[in-house]
Order: structure tokens, then sequence, then C-alpha cells
């Protein structure tokens, strides 16, 4: 289940503020799940020097960062200047992660933060600065054979 | 025929929360393409943004200062921020910052010794609030370095930061 999400950053929000915003979309979306809590607090804890460095440094903009639960597959951006004032956001829990058991926050390592970005993926389990799986398109492939199939057996 | 417009509307706080990113951004590529340790650039970063914001919002920072400072006492290069506001505002004006050249710009700076630490130092036109974790002190001399503008860094309507690298 591939989704993106676009949050506003500056001028609408201090890099502080989006961290805190990407955050909070990431803990409501994995609430629904039973992981817990605490593991995610901890994983943004670790992740914020690295995530105000890309948001501030305005990388968030090109450069995904990439939640993976269960077959959920979200891809998280910035948008910065002009189009960040009045950005149309979805802020809301992102459906998809209810059955996760792990998860994995994918962080990129645009020049020249690839070397902080991966101290802090190091420094915990759920961080991750490979490059992300694919799994949503592929899940997406598959749901779709299944569906042409059935559609043919109906046929004959 | 009925019409309707759009109109953006930016406010001195855009403006502050823009150049206070872009400024702090900097700090944190410039510090990662020199290899220094900006661990407490983060962990400091929430006062420091308040601070930065708050005094680009009052119009009363002048400079934002990165220093350098190598084991052996040597301060350089040294990277001043001036900003320069716009007493009415710039209209419709956007944000724009130089990203890019400033991509191209640290892939050409020159390394430093390891162990190299940074500190920063704001200087001020005009009275200027006081914010946690701040306090006074005096930028290093800078008497001997060569300068080298790269000219403006970013502008929003009230504002614009430039950069200028001495060493």
């Amino acid at each position: 289940m591939q989704r993106s999400r676009e949050i506003a950053a500056a001028p609408e929000r201090s890099a502080s503020e989006t961290v805190s915003t990407i955050g909070d979309l990431f803990r409501d979306t994995l609430a629904a799940s039973t992981l817990e809590l605490d593991e995610v607090e901890s994983a943004l804890d670790t992740a914020r020097p690295a995530l105000l460095a890309l948001v501030a440094g305005g990388h968030l903009d090109g450069n995904a960062l990439v939640l993976v639960a269960a077959s959920l597959h979200l891809s998280v951006t910035t948008v910065s200047g002009d189009r960040a004032v009045g950005l149309d956001e979805n802020l809301a829990a992102v459906p998809g992660a209810a059955k996760a058991k792990t998860w994995t926050l994918y962080l990129p390592t645009p020049d020249p933060l690839a070397t902080i970005v991966t101290a802090a993926a190091k420094q915990h389990d759920c961080l991750s600065v490979d490059v992300p799986p694919d799994d949503a398109k592929a899940t997406t492939q598959a749901a779709s054979s299944i569906d042409l199939d059935a559609f043919a057996r109906r046929k004959e | 025929m009925p019409t309707s417009t759009v109109t953006a509307t930016h406010t001195r706080t855009n403006t502050a929360t823009y150049l206070t990113d872009l400024i702090l951004g900097t700090v944190g590529d410039l510090l990662a393409s020199l290899g220094i340790d900006a661990t407490r650039l983060y962990r400091d970063w929430a006062q420091d943004e308040a601070a930065i914001k708050q005094w680009i919002l009052e119009a009363s920072l002048k400079k934002l200062v990165l220093e350098c400072v190598q084991p052996n006492g040597t301060v350089a290069p040294i990277f001043e921020f001036p900003v320069t506001y716009s007493a009415t505002g710039l209209g419709n004006a956007a944000f724009a910052a130089q990203r890019a050249k400033l991509a191209r710009y640290r892939a050409k700076l020159a390394s430093v010794p390891r162990g190299t630490t940074y500190r920063i130092v704001c200087t001020f036109q005009g009275a200027h609030s006081p914010m946690d974790g701040w306090s006074p002190t005096k930028r290093t001399s800078t008497a001997g370095l060569k300068a080298n503008n790269f000219g403006v860094l970013g502008s929003g309507p009230h504002a614009t930061a430039s950069m200028r690298v001495l060493s």
C-alpha cells in the first residue's frame, strides 16, 4: 500500500515544528498497530538530529523519508518556499500499519549529511539508511494480476 | 462573468521562519561538509532557532557568524551571514534560496584539521531581545583573512540573508 504525504516546512513551519509534525504523523500511523509506542518515541528521538538537518537544509524536499510497516509504504517529503504557504496537507494517520509486527523508518542520505544520518540510524534498530524496499509496488502488482485473473475466469 | 483572485499574505513571521531555517540549515550543511561535529547544533536547535527567529522578526540581527576553531587555535574559515531588512516588505516577493549554488560551493570547501570545533556569534543593530542560551561575547578578529562573497543565500518578502566567507 503505497502512500505519500507532503508536509509544509519553512516559511510555514520552522524546522523544529516540521520535525514534530512528521513525528506526529508517524506516531499516529503506527498507533493503529500493537507496536510498542515507547519504541516509536525512542526511534524518533534518536532520529531527531538527522531530521532537523534534513529539514532545515531543504533536503527532504527532494528525498523522501519512507516508513515501512506491514503493507504500508509511506513516503514523506517536505515542501519549502512559496508552495509551503497554504499547502493542502493531509496530516491524518495513514492506514495500512495495523498488522505491523515490526517497522522501519528509512532515512535518505543526501550530500553532505550522509555521516550524521548514518550515525543516527546506527543507534536504533528501527532506523535504516538502506534503500527502502519497493513492497507497496510489488503488492499493487500482485493485487492487479489477481484481479485480472479473476475477471478472466469470470468471462470463461 | 464572476472572477476571483487568490492573494498570498506573507507575514514577517514567515520571513523570519524561512531565513532562520535557511541560515541554520546552511550552518549544519557547512559543518557536515567540513567534518566538524555538529552534535551541539542539533542538541540546542530549538533554543537557537527561537532566538534567531525572534531577532530577525524584530530586525535586530545584523549578522550570524560561524567561526571554525582549529586545534592550534586558528579561527578559520569564518562564515558570515548578514541579514538586511525591508521596512515595508516587498509585496509579492517570493521565498527563494540558492541551495544549488550553495551545494556547488560546499563541494569546493577546503578541509579543516581533525578536531576543529565551532562557535556561533551574533551581532546586532540596535536593541535586541535577550534569549535563552545566549550571552554577550566578542567575535574573533578577521584581520589577515581573505574575504569571498557568496552573495545572496536566500530571501523573503521582508528580509534577505547573504553569505561571506573569510579564510
